[in-house]
């Protein structure tokens, strides 16, 4: 044996190596072993400290899980997990559609169809008669006195062909002229010579 | 005890023979059997999933939930199982998935939403709080208070030494299940568990001054 390792031998061994011991022993799943543990028995009481508290930590945790998980606990998780398997195992439900009484696409429904297309183009067609219909009977049946308005007269050989309404519109112009021209000229008997000297403006040459 | 053991297969031979078979009768349609075959490995498990997924979430409704979860997931996905792994590393890998998955959306949840405030019953549970045929009040508390104080200190560690401590400290892993369950290399595994315990012998000192009571028996040469 090497004086180093004779020197190592006879030291005591610090945290990290204890940690280090433990750490070997526990990953490689067999008991920990040091040659330093078997010469020395201070160390060898340390490192069963250690493993004692390490010890302590595990049984703690596996109480706490215990006393939160008891059998029974168990028992209903372990239920709960095989009615899920079952239920992922069961085929998907499928909810069928809603369904109409009677098919929608069926031979009555094309009657239907044609019957209220017929209808529809006998009502265009009524539309349209009728409308040409009352055209007819209004030129038909118009009363006397809008037939003389709406249908031109034919000229009379006397009045170079005018229209005789000419004469009835050229008197109605005189009676509204004599009108006029009493409203313009002044009532009062004392100015009307003096109103004949004044020329007018209407009269005046331009 | 399941049929294989009973046979004498140690316990991962009658794992790996129990999936195997599940997988067989799922490929042939059998499935009411399958449920059955496959009942024994959760049996088997679900004591120590519990273990894990309470370790992780902190919160037994949750871990419930992820436990639940997971055994599901693995009965689903078993036609991926591949026999030359132990049933328990694959399963143990997808329950530390699920949990930390879930760790994931609570951090989400907690940042988004407020926290409901606590019933009038106290923090815990009905179940919980059931009374049980156990040790006395007092014993009671100190255990209670003792696991406090080493939850408090495990918390305190950082998430992958956790994992590493809890799978080969608590679940007895060697380093390449632990490897194989938490997708880490097998040195950065020994180099988290030393890390890990060097840490916790500090907290613990700090809490419990159990370190101190081992420092004064510590003899010098």
């Amino acid at each position: 044996m090497s004086i180093l390792n004779r020197l190592r031998l006879r030291s005591h061994l610090d945290d990290a190596a204890i940690a280090a011991i433990w750490t070997d022993g526990t990953l490689d799943g067999r008991r920990p072993s040091h040659p330093h543990l078997g010469v020395c028995t201070a160390c060898r009481t340390r490192f069963a400290l250690f493993s004692e508290c390490l010890e302590e930590l595990r049984e703690n945790a596996a109480a706490e899980a215990d006393a939160l998980f008891p059998a029974e606990r168990l028992a209903a998780q372990h239920a709960q997990i095989f009615r899920r398997i079952e239920a992922s195992e069961r085929p998907a439900r499928v909810i069928a559609f809603p369904r109409f009484p009677a098919p929608l696409t069926s031979r009555s429904s094309h009657a239907a169809r044609w019957i209220a297309a017929a209808a529809a183009a006998g009502l265009i067609v009524g539309v349209g008669v009728g409308q040409v219909m009352d055209l007819r009977h209004i030129g038909a049946a118009a009363p006397a006195h809008l037939q003389a308005r709406l249908t031109p007269r034919p000229p009379t050989p006397g009045s170079g062909g005018a229209p005789s309404m000419t004469s009835t519109s050229s008197g109605d112009e005189a009676f509204l002229s004599a009108l006029d021209a009493s409203l313009s000229r002044p009532s009062v008997p004392e100015l009307r010579a003096m109103d004949e000297f004044t020329p007018r403006a209407g009269e005046q040459p331009r | 005890m399941t049929g294989a053991q009973a046979a004498g297969l140690p316990g991962r031979e009658a794992d790996g023979a129990a999936a195997s078979a599940v997988k067989a009768m799922q490929a042939e349609g059998r499935f009411a059997e399958a449920r059955d075959r496959y009942a024994e490995l959760v049996g088997r498990h679900q004591r120590r999933a519990v273990r894990i997924a309470l370790h992780y979430m902190r919160d037994a409704a949750e871990a419930d939930e992820a436990v639940q979860d997971a055994f599901v997931k693995a009965y689903s996905h078993l036609d991926s199982f591949r026999e030359e792994l132990p049933f328990e590393v694959w399963f143990t890998r997808i329950l530390i998935n699920g949990c930390l998955d879930r760790i994931k959306a609570r951090t989400r949840r907690a940042r988004w939403f407020a926290p409901m405030p606590e019933g009038p019953g106290g923090q815990q549970d009905f179940a919980e709080r059931t009374a049980g045929r156990g040790p006395s009040p007092e014993d009671q508390l100190l255990a209670r208070e003792r696991r406090v104080v080493l939850t408090r200190a495990l918390a305190k560690l950082p998430e992958r030494q956790r994992s590493v401590f809890m799978l080969s400290h608590y679940e007895g892993c060697t380093s390449r299940e632990v490897s194989a369950m938490t997708g880490l290399n097998e040195s950065t595994v020994r180099v988290h568990l030393f890390r890990a315990i060097r840490k916790l012998r500090i907290l613990l000192a700090e809490t419990t001054g159990t370190a101190s009571s081992m420092e004064k028996r510590r003899v010098n040469p």
